[in-house]
């Protein structure tokens, strides 16, 4: 039987003095994730004696520009960051991952600060965030610190979130003009539907149409959503019209086999993840030539 | 585990209560507030027919602590109606029998609603994209839109 006091406020000052004050706190923004698993008493939720509320804090939904960076709250719902201007027409890849999230339901309550501190293998917003090289502000009472997200994510549903520590703004640096994004989504159906494989491109294209720059982050390929090196330094340095979109497939497959070793979903998941580079490729190349 | 106060409004009207700390939205509404229009069916966010409209948005009410929603605004099925007159949705569902069973039409209704109040006029991928979080075992869908777009003409 999960027992705990329920604490809430609408301040970051006072959610970091409750978490100085109490130990075993755990955060509740959203609640898509934490409301299934406290139905569901599942064992993956850790102990804790108090739960704090912080859907509430007016501070934690901001969206802003700020020098070459959009900093984004916490507590931004998945609904917002496809309606929003700011998000529609600099991270377009961003957008996209949030409208296969979940239902409408779930996207006006499911928050992009969850997402990330959830720490989902399959967490929808994590490729994007991590291939526009997003960073992640964590405020305790003692300070601010911030750290690039992939390296602030340490394992499936593990951050390096201290437990006195609140994530503050998630702030993800602008792209110039010869960047292109592309997000990809394989489901059992579109709606509610957890990724069974996903992946995010960002990439340059310089004017002799050459990649450059390029990232490459799968999602529900890897224990968690981390950026696959070999495959992107193979795209770098080559050109839109000689790629060869099925040997940078076969890199991609056996990048995600040696992070991952052989596994009951391998047969599925190696060619099904080179269709889906191949196709953000595709995309990509023909937004470019588009351009040209 | 110590009760909290909250204060917020239903379908109108402001309501103060003491809740539990693991109270869902969806328990006050039919426990404490009588309000069993709203119906609880996965109990995980995944079938809608707990569905409410909060500040506005359709959302889970199964899915929502009370204790989070101070100062909010909820319209539940029961506040669809006003003085004894259906709203135009619940004429069209019944129009165009886009109900069997019931359980889920709660849910639909509020759904849709949310819909409306932000887009009075949206097209039937629009009105799909609205209920993709709505299951409905009897019907079909295809009633539940063509009732949708009736009123959204």
């Amino acid at each position: 039987m999960i027992s705990y006091e329920f604490l809430t406020t609408q301040k970051i000052e006072e959610a970091l003095n409750y978490l100085d004050k109490f130990s075993k706190v755990h955060i509740l923004a959203g609640g898509t994730d934490l409301l299934v698993n406290l139905y569901k008493e599942s064992p993956r939720l850790p102990d804790f004696d108090y739960l704090l509320d912080i859907s509430n804090i007016p501070e934690l939904k901001i969206i802003n520009s700020i020098n070459k960076f959009i900093e984004i709250g916490p507590l931004v719902t998945h609904s917002r960051l496809i309606n929003e201007p700011l998000i529609k027409n600099n991270f377009p890849v961003l957008m996209e991952a949030a409208y296969t999230i979940g239902s409408t339901q779930i996207r006006n309550r499911g928050t992009i600060g969850g997402n990330i501190v959830n720490a989902s293998p399959a967490a929808d917003l994590l490729p994007p965030l991590i291939a526009l090289r997003a960073e992640v502000e964590l405020t305790s009472r003692k300070g601010k610190r911030v750290l690039p997200l992939e390296e602030f994510l340490a394992g499936p549903y593990k951050t390096k979130l201290q437990a006195n520590e609140l994530l503050t703004k998630i702030k993800i640096p602008l792209l110039s003009d010869n960047y292109y994004t592309d997000f990809q989504k394989i489901g059992r159906r579109k709606a509610l539907s957890i990724a069974r494989l996903s992946l995010a491109l960002v990439t340059k294209i310089d004017e002799e149409g050459i990649f450059q720059d390029t990232r490459v982050v799968p999602g529900s390929a890897t224990p968690y959503p981390q950026s696959l090196p070999v495959t992107e330094e193979a795209i770098n340095g080559i050109s839109i019209f000689q790629i060869n979109l099925e040997e940078i497939g076969k890199i991609t497959s056996n990048e995600m086999v040696s992070i991952t070793g052989e596994r009951w979903s391998t047969p599925y998941k190696k060619p099904t993840i080179a269709v889906l580079i191949k196709r953000a490729l595709e995309r990509i190349i023909k937004e470019a030539k588009t351009n040209e | 585990m110590s009760k909290v106060t909250v204060t917020f409004i239903v379908n109108g009207k402001e309501v103060t209560l003491k809740v539990g700390p693991k109270e869902r939205l969806i328990d006050t509404l039919r426990e404490q507030l009588k309000l069993t229009g709203t119906k609880e069916g996965c109990g995980i966010g995944e079938c809608g027919a707990c569905t409410v409209i909060l500040d506005g948005k359709a959302v889970s009410s199964c899915l929502i602590l009370t204790g989070q929603i101070g100062g909010s605004e909820v319209l539940t099925i029961e506040g669809l109606e006003v003085d004894g007159k259906l709203d135009s949705l619940q004429k069209a569902f019944i129009d165009c029998h886009a109900i069997q069973c019931g359980f889920c039409t709660p849910g639909m209704l509020m759904s849709a609603k949310a819909l409306l109040i932000h887009n009075p006029h949206p097209n039937r991928e629009e009105i799909k994209t609205a209920l993709e979080g709505n299951l409905c075992r009897c019907t079909g869908y295809e009633q539940i839109i063509e009732a949708i777009e009736s009123v959204a003409k």
